[in-house]
């Protein structure tokens, strides 16, 4: 068991997604109180039209799952809403806090297939990890650009410098615009 | 002299406006010295504001010298009784942690260039400019000064409010 973990805790992740309209979050968020359950962590937003909640939530033990799928299986019956319930392992509770130069990385250009792709991977394949990305199609219909921005965990030794040669290649191989900088924290 | 507990946040003096101190009494010439010893031994801290050791007077202290940010640009230990924003320009953001909210940081946008006038400890008003990181922090410790925290600035959850990192 973790440090952080508390014995007497039950953790889930629950992810909804449907249709975006009013009440989608008192909704769920009623259900979850109702049963006792803390939201400890959580991250509601519109993608596309389409309203997406994570909460990881917690509830003294003893519970039950079926309690939260009874839960959430009456609102997917009588609403357009998807419910999705994970029980978190104890490694799984706590925030595994990123190691190395915290950074962001912005692509932007014409929308074409691959971009996520093609970036991730490069990352991926060098030890950066992502804790953070969004995508967003703007520009006009006729032509469209693509904004991609992702924050990531340097692996030690790799600078930013490092992480922005590493994706030159690409800024010629997909045609868009990258940059690459520091967004290390500062105390104050 | 004394390195004194920080005060954390739901601590009400926090979101308390702090009087004006009175002078440079004995009382403010020992906090200015708390202050000073407080900010050093704060791990990366390159300010710290009257109320985050408990005391509602206008008083802060900024040193960015030490840190990777300020080296460059800045005008050693300042120790600020009273200070005032005269002027501000720029902007920019940045992703800012404080001592009185531990594990979360949030970006913030600041002004990139600020005048700002205080008294210091020997009695003289001083005026000066200051720039890029020193102007961050003489902003979020005079922020501190007017009960205002950086979660009170930061205009996004979703993209402006991260578990803290280590910083050095």
């Amino acid at each position: 068991m973790t440090d952080c973990r508390k014995a007497n805790l039950a953790h889930y992740a629950v992810t909804i997604i449907g249709k975006d309209r009013p009440g989608i979050v008192a909704q769920t968020a009623e259900i979850l109180y109702r049963l006792g359950c803390n939201i400890e962590d959580s991250s509601c937003t519109m993608l596309g039209g389409q309203f997406a909640t994570i909460y990881i939530l917690s509830h003294e033990l003893p519970f039950q799952r079926e309690l939260l799928e009874e839960g959430f299986s009456s609102i997917s019956a009588t609403t357009d809403l998807s419910a999705f319930i994970r029980e978190l392992k104890d490694d799984e509770v706590c925030y595994q806090e990123p190691q190395g130069e915290l950074c962001l990385v912005s692509v932007y250009g014409s929308d074409k297939p691959g971009i996520v792709y093609k970036v991730t991977r490069e990352l991926a394949d060098r030890g950066v990890n992502i804790t953070d990305l969004n995508t967003k199609l703007i520009g006009t219909p006729e032509s469209p650009v693509y904004v991609l921005m992702l924050e990531a965990a340097l692996p030690e030794g790799m600078s930013v410098d490092d992480a922005a040669l590493l994706l030159e290649n690409l800024r010629k191989e997909l045609n868009v615009e990258i940059s690459v900088r520091l967004i290390t924290p500062v105390a104050l | 002299m004394a390195v004194r507990p920080i005060v954390l946040y739901p601590d009400p003096i926090l979101k308390t406006p702090t009087a004006l101190a009175p002078g440079l009494d004995a009382e403010v010439l020992s906090l200015v010295q708390d202050l000073v010893d407080t900010m050093h031994a704060g791990p990366g801290s390159v300010g710290v504001a009257a109320p985050q050791i408990g005391v509602s007077l206008r008083v802060c202290v900024v040193d960015v010298s030490e840190n990777r940010r300020g080296k460059e640009n800045n005008h050693g230990t300042l120790l600020m009784i009273n200070p005032e924003i005269l002027a501000r320009s720029g902007a920019a953001v940045m992703r800012e942690g404080c001592m009185s909210v531990p594990d979360y940081t949030g970006d913030v946008e600041r002004a990139t260039e600020v005048t700002v006038r205080f008294l210091e400890p020997g009695g003289e008003t001083r005026e000066i400019t200051a720039t890029g990181f020193e102007a961050v922090a003489i902003q979020h410790e005079i922020d501190h000064l007017d009960g205002f925290l950086f979660l009170d600035r930061i205009t996004s959850l979703k993209t402006g409010l991260f578990r803290r990192k280590n910083y050095k």
